[in-house]
């Protein structure tokens, strides 16, 4: 599961400091040393990991420490801020307002979850008592129209899709209108797969924005994805500028550091994860809850609120 | 002068102590290109040990001996020990020599891979290539388990169907039995069906599956006991992180011992400019060698590994 090795190696470098009879500065080095190792193999961003590096340093700054303070306490807090401000971004998430619509536009690379996340995300409003529907503006992916409209089907979710038009900006604005013309109040366009590096890509990515304007623009990023998550996440936020993330595939053991260092990159919170190919595999995200479990540091989001 | 020749060690017999620092930046340098760090900290250990006690030539700096180094050990893990000849081995099943008394049987290619990768996308590709090597294709959809699966291959088989029917070369057929049936069970019928119908090669997709999810994995054997495949060849994909070393140990060892796979195909290498990484995090895992690489969405966009290009953007 997402970053639940690295937690445990962090956690263990953090009390195998606190619990050894020197607390001095080298077994502080040693500490931050392999920390750094640990987020290294989890993917997270190499220059990411210095900033963090020489964030901790200063936070602490151990040799100015008086001889008697909780060097134990100070150490843990420096880790875990320094670990939440990876993944809390500090911004609020969009929050859908019911009685009117709220178009939701999915965005990422090929394969990260898109389309499998769009029925999980309708279906968790549905059952919150919003009026929730599903647009397929994907023209491109061979039998993607297919792949919603069972989902969808399966949760008895409306579906709009056109086989025939192969633009995805007018087939986007044709089912959101007609949505909203019908009173829904969550209408998400789930959209095919791009990367930076095809401009031609972009493009129609921006094209079905325009014609749909959606509230609210998700980024759909797989828990697996390594050092290009913040040159593709920077891309997309730059054109598209999302205003929220979804991580998927959290149930596999990737670490999920790439991903995360998306967030840092583009200042964007995680507002869901996917745990599961089914339907119901989809968790809510909250960044501090999140660090302190996996840290196994229950009292440290308190300490941090004061 | 000395600002020129600053990191010039000419005819300098290398300690431990010389490399250490050197070393750290190549490892920062290939954590960079998206190699996992258990890869790179191997490939960094190799290098510094052969280098130790070593003498630079006379202008050269550590840091140049170091590339040298790094770069032969690159080429080195990504050749492949042997060559797959796929056209040849294919005729080699369809059209046995008198010799080997083997009777005329088609190829079977099964293609595993967690989620997302792009198994059913390159299956279609190398469809593509064997079509335009005018042979006879049976595409298996044996992902019973992902919604529009079915659909999705129907929808390629049916473009390459037309693709080929204009040029007159080879031919191709989807062989399904929609959804929530037994995989391996569809495998085995449509090399049944294949043989009964000459046709060439089969081309197995399968459903995407998380190589830690036990159950899922342990059917990988049965699967290929039933379909008794040729080849198996796993996607990657060049986007993702460290998980590469797991993902291809697991899929390399979901055969429990009776075969391994017999090549990667790593997909979605257009997506990360020159961090392509995962390649090597993937050999290095298994010792498998890369066959083909996936470098786009459309039909033509498979290519064959170059080992030279490949450590070029590696190492720049
Ligand atoms: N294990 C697991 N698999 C997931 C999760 N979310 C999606 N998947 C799987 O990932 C694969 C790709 O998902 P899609 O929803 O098709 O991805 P996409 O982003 O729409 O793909 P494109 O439209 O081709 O870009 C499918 O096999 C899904 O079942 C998850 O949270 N966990
Ligand atoms: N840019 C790029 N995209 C690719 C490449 N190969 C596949 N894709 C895209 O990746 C996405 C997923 O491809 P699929 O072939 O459906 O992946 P899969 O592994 O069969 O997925 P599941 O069956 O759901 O596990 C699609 O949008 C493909 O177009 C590639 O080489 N480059
Ligand atoms: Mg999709
Ligand atoms: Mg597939």
């Amino acid at each position: 599961m997402v970053l639940q090795d690295l937690g445990r190696r962090i956690n263990a470098a953090v009390s195998d400091l606190t619990r050894s009879a020197n607390l001095d500065e080298k077994a502080f080095d040693d500490m931050i040393k392999e920390i750094c190792s640990a987020l290294l193999s989890a993917d997270v961003n190499v220059k990411l990991v210095g900033q963090l590096r020489k964030s901790i340093r200063a936070q602490v700054s151990f040799k100015d420490l008086p001889t008697h303070t909780n060097k134990k306490r100070i150490i843990q807090k420096a880790v875990f801020d320094q670990l939440v401000a990876l993944v809390d971004p500090h911004a609020e998430p969009f929050k859908p307002r019911k009685g009117k619509p709220n178009v939701i536009m999915f965005v990422g690379l090929q394969g990260a979850g898109k389309t499998t996340t769009c029925t999980k995300l309708a279906r968790h409003y549905q059952t919150r008592g919003f009026k929730a529907c599903l647009v397929c503006a994907d023209t491109f992916r061979a039998g993607a129209f297919d792949q919603l409209k069972q989902n969808a089907t399966r949760a008895k979710i409306p579906f709009y899709g056109n086989l025939t038009q192969t633009d995805p900006a007018v087939v986007a604005l044709e089912g959101v209108t007609r949505f909203k013309k019908e009173r829904f109040e969550i209408i998400i366009v789930d959209t095919s797969g791009r990367h930076r590096q095809e401009a031609d890509l972009f493009n129609e990515m921006v094209q079905i924005q325009k014609a749909v304007q959606p509230d609210q623009t998700i980024m759909v990023l797989d828990a697996t994805i390594g050092q290009q998550a913040e040159a593709q996440s920077k891309a997309f936020k730059e054109t598209a500028d999302f205003g929220s993330i979804i991580i998927t595939k959290t149930d596999g053991s990737a670490s999920g550091g790439g991903a995360i260092s998306a967030v840092a990159a583009t200042h964007t919170p995680i507002v869901f994860i996917g745990t599961g190919e089914h339907m119901l595999d989809l968790e809510k995200f909250q960044p501090r809850t999140f660090i302190s479990r996996l840290l196994g540091m229950g009292d440290m989001a308190g300490l941090v609120e004061h | 002068i000395s600002g020129l020749f600053r990191n010039v060690v000419g005819g300098k017999v290398l300690t431990e102590e010389d490399l250490e620092k050197a070393m750290k930046g190549m490892e920062e340098h290939l954590l960079n290109k998206n190699v996992a760090r258990e890869a790179a900290v191997h490939l960094c250990d190799s290098v510094k040990l052969e280098l130790v006690g070593v003498k630079t030539g006379s202008f050269e700096s550590i840091d140049a001996a170091i590339r040298q180094a790094m770069t032969s050990a690159l080429a080195k893990i990504l050749t492949p020990t042997s060559t797959l000849d796929l056209l040849r081995s294919i005729s080699a099943a369809n059209e046995p020599s008198a010799l080997s008394r083997s009777k005329s049987r088609p190829y079977v290619i099964s293609i595993v891979g967690v989620n997302g990768v792009g198994k059913s996308t390159n299956l279609s590709k190398l469809a593509f290539f064997l079509l335009q090597n005018d042979l006879s294709i049976l595409i298996a959809a044996c992902d019973t388990f992902r919604s529009g699966a079915v659909e999705q291959l129907r929808v390629h088989a049916r473009n390459l169907a037309e693709l080929s029917s204009r040029e007159g070369r080879g031919s191709v057929e989807l062989f399904e039995k929609g959804y929530g049936k037994d995989a391996a069970h569809i495998a085995r019928d449509a090399v049944a069906y294949a043989a009964s119908k000459n046709i060439n090669v089969v081309l197995i997709d399968t459903a995407g599956r998380r190589h830690n999810d036990t159950r899922l994995m342990s059917n990988l054997d049965n699967f290929a006991e039933l379909a008794q495949p040729d080849k198996i060849f796993m996607v990657g994909e060049a986007l993702v992180g460290s998980d590469s070393v797991a993902q291809a140990r697991n899929f390399n060892a979901a055969f429990k011992g009776k075969r391994t796979l017999d090549g990667f195909i790593i997909s979605k290498c257009d997506t990360v400019g020159d961090m392509v990484g995962s390649l090597v995090s993937m050999v290095y895992a298994t010792r498998i060698p890369v066959v083909f690489l996936g470098v786009g969405q459309h039909y033509g966009d498979l290519r064959g590994l170059s080992v030279e290009h490949t450590v070029k953007l590696l190492m720049q």
